[in-house]
């Protein structure tokens, strides 16, 4: 019994961690609350791809909701070197973070 | 010797393009993304083992490693200079220079996103009377700031004069890491080896290592540190061994 209560604690711990890992696919609503910045879909696509890609190299994704909208621009260019990320790269990062926080 | 201007040019000219690869959280474990598209990056790798069981050998083992990315799924690494120091009852003592390699990652899918991530790793190592193959099977998971990290490896060694001595080695090994801070991540190793002398089971060789890990990182360089100490009881094998990798670009 108390195997299986750690067993189960164990999958709780991870299935809550794996919810602070969530890292939602893009769909047009979230097109839709960034259109005033002018970024399309594709954009929004390629930064989710190069955010799971090039941010984990060095350390483990945070909750997109810790830091606030201000910070993620500056965040995400104090790292952009050592990512190798062209502007246009850390632009489309930025603003997949940005309409993934809008949709909250 | 006219190169040599040249090179520098190069290297100067490239010096903005020259980024850094990824940090490591685990030293006997291998992660499975690989390296951004540009990035170069400077690896040492220092493994000190004693063994005390029959005779008492200390040695220290060097590696130094260019990691190349070359696309986001394929790095390349260069090791021109792997060399050790043993120092022992044996009076063996002294510098030795083991060869170079190349090794080759692949990713194929991401911990993130996909259900499990794994990359699949060739390194082919070549030395004086010593050719070694060794490959692996990558695959991690990530869990918010917990990492879970597996390989499966499969080393052939040829040695000796004609290369006539072959050796095999099945391992596993598995790590955890969680991330305190991103700067900061601690965690365990565990290395399970069954050793095939002459590609062969007579002596039933399996060796357990487990201790733990730290890495910090910060900038443009990282220090990653693991202990492990043998939990079997097999006499030629290290008691204990510790591994720093220290990375850096340049």
């Amino acid at each position: 019994m108390n195997n299986m209560s750690i067993l189960l604690t164990l999958i709780c711990l991870l299935v809550s961690c794996e919810t602070a890992n969530y890292v939602p696919p893009v769909t047009p609503q979230m097109a839709s609350t960034t259109r005033q910045h002018h970024v399309d879909l594709a954009t929004l696509r390629e930064g989710r791809t190069l955010l799971v890609h090039r941010c984990i190299e060095c350390h483990t994704l945070p909750p997109l909701w810790r830091y606030s909208a201000e910070d993620w621009p500056e965040i995400v260019n104090s790292m952009s070197h050592r990512a190798s990320l062209k502007p246009a790269e850390r632009e489309a990062i930025i603003a997949y973070i940005l309409a993934v926080r809008s949709m909250r | 010797m006219k190169k040599l201007p040249l090179l520098c040019v190069f290297i100067l000219a490239s010096w903005p393009l020259i980024c850094f690869g990824g940090a490591r959280h685990f030293t006997f474990l291998y992660e499975a993304p690989t390296s951004a598209p540009g990035s170069v990056e400077l690896e040492n790798t220092i493994t000190w083992s004693r063994t005390t069981e029959d005779a008492h050998l200390d040695q220290v083992v060097f590696r130094e490693e260019l990691e190349i990315g070359i696309t986001d799924h394929f790095q390349i690494g260069l090791y021109p200079l792997d060399w050790n120091y043993r120092g022992g009852s044996d009076g063996a003592d002294g510098f030795n220079y083991d060869g170079g390699a190349v090794e080759l990652i692949y990713n194929l899918t991401n911990p993130i996103v996909d259900p499990i991530g794994i990359s699949l790793y060739e390194e082919i190592q070549a030395g004086r009377r010593h050719f070694e193959s060794e490959s692996k099977i990558i695959a991690q998971k990530n869990f918010g700031p917990l990492i879970l990290d597996y390989n499966a490896t499969l080393e052939a060694e040829w040695e000796e004069k004609g290369l006539n001595e072959r050796n095999g080695e099945l391992q596993q090994a598995i790590g955890a890491s969680y991330e305190i801070v991103p700067r900061l991540s601690v965690g365990l190793e565990l290395l399970h080896e069954f050793v095939f002398p002459e590609w062969k089971d007579h002596e039933r060789i399996r060796n357990l290592f487990v201790g733990p890990n730290v890495a910090v990182r910060h900038g443009s360089w990282f220090v990653t540190v693991t202990a492990l100490a043998q939990a079997t009881n097999t006499a030629d094998e290290p008691d204990v061994q510790v591994r720093t990798i220290f990375g850096i670009g340049f």
